[in-house]
């Protein structure tokens, strides 16, 4: 059995992995810079809180609904982004993440400074489920999202995505519509960045607009780059390197933050492509090491 | 009223030229979003300081701090930046984000968590124009940044350094092959551009009397936001966004009373305007 | 197939790297308390306040003997003012280290996040400073020793119609849970008392730094009181801007202001200010006037209000495991609730009525530098708290 300690670190870690994956899906796989993640997890955080506090639904179409919200949302506000380029969507998405933190903060429909309460873990033949019971639920959605992932990866949109990364006028040029797959990007994933914040809503059963900021956004994208950005197992070893990282280092007290930071930069510097890369320094010797194996077995 | 909120207005947007002047120009040779810039901004306040104490006298100190971060900027660029440059721009982007985190945590670690007191005024007059009268230190701030600007004109259109640092920053390649030093060229202006941040760093820091391990956390996006929306390192862009930006916030909270915050108001500005001029304010294509 | 194979090997292996760090238990033999505070990020001066505070308040329990012949021993976390982090720690606290009770230094989002979870574990809490209505909602478990924003609101209102004669005061306060609540009850209870504040102007924290637009509005409409809510870096920055746009009207603000740091930030404008808070520098209690000495000798900075709360929320928690003689969880909620006429720093507590402490409400102000008494109130009407 394991302890709740434990099991709500896992939560806490499960979904920032949901978090990655569906950054990864904008930034990694399309190549479109996003600063402002964090604000869908929060329009599906809020989502699910307002129905399930205010208007009496239960989990699961909360749940549902925070993500078809925060997908939707993410739809429209794609619009703005498909005008601009690098780093002028850079600001664009920071931009959006400061106008959705302070509607949550500044419209009192939103609970304002009060943040929203209450919002409970969800049922299951009415009984409210364990923590384990709700890792699990939580698990059931990275394996979705792992699933959705390698769909895509393998399908027509994986391969437009990646032309439109590698050269945008090239892609439009081969005949591949530009709009829609970037729009499609980013509905993926704020429509996944919306389960994970209903997720992180009944979890936490009460939150607050500052949950959602742009620095929050950061951490995301810190560990969609610090694991291998455009890979699938980079954004989970990520989230959980860096998920684990403020446990771990609680033994350093008032250095944990400090120890972080410049973990960040120091991968960063001398592991550009993240632990996980395609071209860095573990994948790597790992690859040697399987074909060194095979070698050594052809070789009997 | 309206006039006062017109000088506030500007006020501020000279604060925020001045906080961004020195990204700018670093901003404009090498195209990394600099967000440790703000980390150089608050390391300048810091190092001012101390100066102060020991030197009691805020010109020297503000000398000092400029050289510090003049160092710190090139150690940042030789280090970090330079070896990156091949790279997808998100790799620098995180490494300098990580960069930022962990100066903040050492300026708490160093210099304690709580806020210090500059414990200096500098006595300025207050200048006006007609009904619109900037207070004193809204009027010194406003002259230095006018100040600083001048130079820096003088400095880029007038010198053969400032004529090197234009072309690296138009095309580093070509510039090379008429024999410039582009990567000298690049540390010489990561050098002046973050000797800017430090200056900013002691003004805003006796400007606000107050030098605390965060400050740098607000103009380490803001100050970004406004390069980018200028026109990527172009600095007339910069300074005009900066002015814009900072009227049309003082007006939109002080006249209009949008009962929002700053950023969000500053941020919907700059996200209509880039929905008309894609490329910035005075960028090109 | 080989590579796919070594993929979901790595990511196994950092899992269950992680999980077994994670699950090392950890053992106890002193009566052992918890204790969370932001002391790393962007609120680490308050975080350094209050565990300095308490850490000072354990140690003047141990010197004196302990509690029933047992040293109290602090566990100390940092949840850089982070939910997700403070769920985690609470938990650990609960499980790990299995404390008898835990204090929060904290602010409202950790501590309005973690209080359900302690209340469903049946582990005390007191909380020092936290704000947020609903900390003490969660359970018959959950304390407060600071002041209900409303309750301080109004007795701020109380204090600026009866003593300080306003009649169309200004408001103006941060856009969180605390500034929200702390100006609907001044504008309340002004209201009730028949003047009206005229004018109201909501900022941005932590983000504001320039108040002038906001002033300069407050100047227009022309009123006889400012009231401001702030904690102590904007509060000097609202001080010296109103100064410089020749704004002359008094100000009174309320605890997030008393902070030594305030008035050295303020450059001398913070002369005059008056301050609805819990702690009065000039009590005479050997309490008071003891921990002011302490504090200075240990730490070279005079103590504030979110030290002093956090001094308090400890020292609460310990007398009620001597007076309930047991370390038993339930038996401590039992002595809490029982507390009755209790000798806090922050003043003299009658009781507490669900949760939220009842005791006078401090007025200081500022004079040559230093916080001085100007006034309080104890009038019961104004000082309970609203029960729901």
């Amino acid at each position: 059995m394991l302890s709740g300690y434990l099991v709500t670190v896992l939560i806490t870690i499960g979904i920032y992995i949901i978090l990655a994956l569906s950054l990864n899906l904008i930034t990694g796989y399309a190549g479109q810079i996003s600063l402002g993640h964090a604000a869908f997890m929060g329009i599906g955080a809020y989502t699910s809180a307002l129905f399930y506090t205010k208007a009496g639904l239960g989990f699961w179409p909360s749940f549902l609904l925070a993500g078809l919200v925060a997908g939707l949302l993410g739809t429209i506000l794609a619009i703005p982004c498909l005008r601009v380029r690098e780093d002028f969507l850079a600001i664009t998405t920071m931009g959006i993440n400061f106008v959705v933190e302070a509607t949550f903060l500044y419209i009192p429909f939103f609970g304002a400074g009060m943040g929203i309460g209450g919002i409970d873990l969800p049922h299951f033949f009415g009984q409210e489920i364990s923590k384990s019971g709700y890792l699990a639920l939580v698990v059931l959605v990275i394996g979705l999202m792992i699933a959705l992932d390698r769909w895509l990866t393998r399908s027509w949109i994986g391969l437009a995505w990646a032309a439109i990364r590698e050269d945008e006028e090239a892609a439009g040029a081969m005949g591949i519509d530009v709009v829609r797959f970037k729009v499609l990007a980013f509905a993926l994933g704020s429509a996944g960045a919306g389960l994970a914040g209903s997720l992180y809503a009944h979890f936490l059963t009460f939150i607050m607009p500052v949950n959602f900021s742009f620095a929050q956004s950061m951490v995301i994208l810190s560990m969609v780059v610090f694991g291998g950005i455009g890979t699938l197992r980079g954004p989970i070893v990520g989230a959980i390197v860096l998920g684990a990282l403020p446990e771990i280092s609680r033994p350093a007290m008032e250095y944990r933050t400090l120890v972080y930071g410049l973990l960040l930069l120091l991968l960063m510097r001398f592991q550009p492509g993240g632990i996980l890369g395609e071209h860095s320094l573990l994948p790597r010797s790992w690859r040697k090491l399987c074909t060194a194996m095979q070698n050594g077995k052809t070789g009997q | 009223m309206l006039f006062q909120q017109i000088a506030n207005g500007i006020a501020t947007g000279a604060v925020y030229a001045l906080t961004t002047l020195g990204l700018t120009m670093v901003y404009g040779v090498l195209r990394v979003l600099h967000v440790a810039h703000a980390g150089i901004y608050a390391l300048g306040a810091y190092v001012g300081l101390v100066a102060f104490r020991f030197l009691e006298s805020f010109w020297l100190s503000l000398l000092v701090a400029m050289v510090v971060c003049a160092a710190a900027g090139i150690l940042v660029e030789r280090f970090l930046y330079t070896p990156l440059l091949h790279l997808p721009r998100i790799v620098p982007l995180i490494g300098s984000i990580g960069l930022f985190i962990a100066m903040e945590e050492a300026f708490r670690i160093v210099a304690g968590p709580y806020a210090l007191a500059y414990e200096t005024e500098i006595r300025f007059l207050s200048l006006g124009l007609g009904p619109l009268r900037l207070t004193a230190p809204q009027s010194l701030i406003f002259t230095v940044t006018m100040l600083l600007l001048g130079l820096l004109w003088l400095l880029l259109s007038r010198s053969t350094l400032g004529l090197a640092m234009r072309a690296t920053a138009m095309d580093a390649d070509t510039t090379a092959t008429f024999g410039v030093d582009t990567r000298l060229i690049v540390s010489l202006t990561f050098a002046i551009g973050s000797a800017l941040a430090g200056a900013a760093g002691v003004l805003i820091g006796v400007y606000d009397n107050q030098v605390w391990p965060t400050m740098g956390s607000i103009p380490a996006y803001k100050c970004l936001a406004i390069v980018v929306l200028g026109g990527l390192g172009n600095i007339p862009g910069s300074v005009l966004a900066s002015f814009l930006i900072g009227l049309a916030e003082t007006l939109l909270i002080g006249v209009v009373a949008i009962p929002f915050p700053r950023d969000a108001l500053a941020f919907v500005a700059m996200i209509l305007v880039l929905m008309f001029r894609p490329r910035g304010l005075l960028g090109k294509g | 197939m080989k590579r796919n194979l070594a993929e979901r090997l790595a990511v196994l292996l950092t899992f269950v790297g992680v999980a077994v760090w994670l699950a090392t238990p950890a053992t106890a033999q002193t009566i052992k308390i918890g204790f969370f505070a932001p002391i790393t990020g962007p609120v680490a001066a308050d975080g350094a306040s209050a565990k300095q505070s308490v850490e000072l308040a354990m140690k003047e329990v141990n010197a004196a003997g302990g509690i029933m012949g047992k040293m109290v021993d602090l566990v100390v976390y940092d949840d850089r003012l982070n939910p997700q982090e403070s769920v985690a720690i609470a938990n650990k606290l609960i499980e790990k280290d299995q404390v008898v009770g835990v204090v929060s230094g904290s602010y409202s989002g950790p501590t309005r996040v973690t209080a359900p979870i302690f209340a469903k574990a049946g582990v005390p809490m007191v909380a020092g400073y936290a704000v947020h209505p609903d900390v003490t909602k969660a359970g018959n478990s959950n304390f407060r020793n600071g002041f209900l924003g409303e309750v301080e609101g109004g007795a701020a209102g109380e204090y600026a119609v009866k003593v300080l004669k306003s009649k169309k005061p200004a408001i103006i306060n941060m856009d969180n849970d605390f500034g929200r609540e702390i100006s609907a009850g001044f504008a309340k209870r002004t209201q009730k008392l028949g003047s009206k504040p005229i004018i109201q102007e909501v900022y941005k924290y932590p983000g504001e730094k320039d108040f002038r637009p906001f002033l300069t509005r407050i100047k227009q409409a022309n009123p006889d009181l400012i009231f401001a809510a702030g904690y102590y870096d904007v509060a000097a920055l609202m001080t010296l801007q109103a100064k410089e746009l020749g704004i002359k009207t008094p100000i009174l603000a309320e605890e997030g202001f008393d902070s030594p740091k305030f008035i050295e930030l303020a450059r001398g404008t913070a002369e005059g200010v008056i301050i609805a808070t819990n702690l009065d520098r000039d009590d005479p209690r050997p309490l008071v006037q003891n921990f002011l000495k302490n504090y200075k000798q240990a730490y070279k900075i005079d103590p504030d209000m979110v030290g002093a709360s956090s001094f308090d929320a400890f020292m609460i928690l310990v007398n009620a495991v001597g007076r309930a003689g047991s370390t038993n969880r339930p038996d401590v909620i039992k002595a809490l609730l029982e507390t009755k006429d209790y000798n806090g720093l922050t003043g003299k507590i009658s009781k507490f009525v669900k949760g939220e402490v009842v005791k006078p409400v401090q007025f200081q102000i500022v004079k040559k530098g230093q916080f001085r008494r100007h006034g309080v109130i104890t009038d019961p009407v104004v000082i309970t708290p609203p029960v729901r």
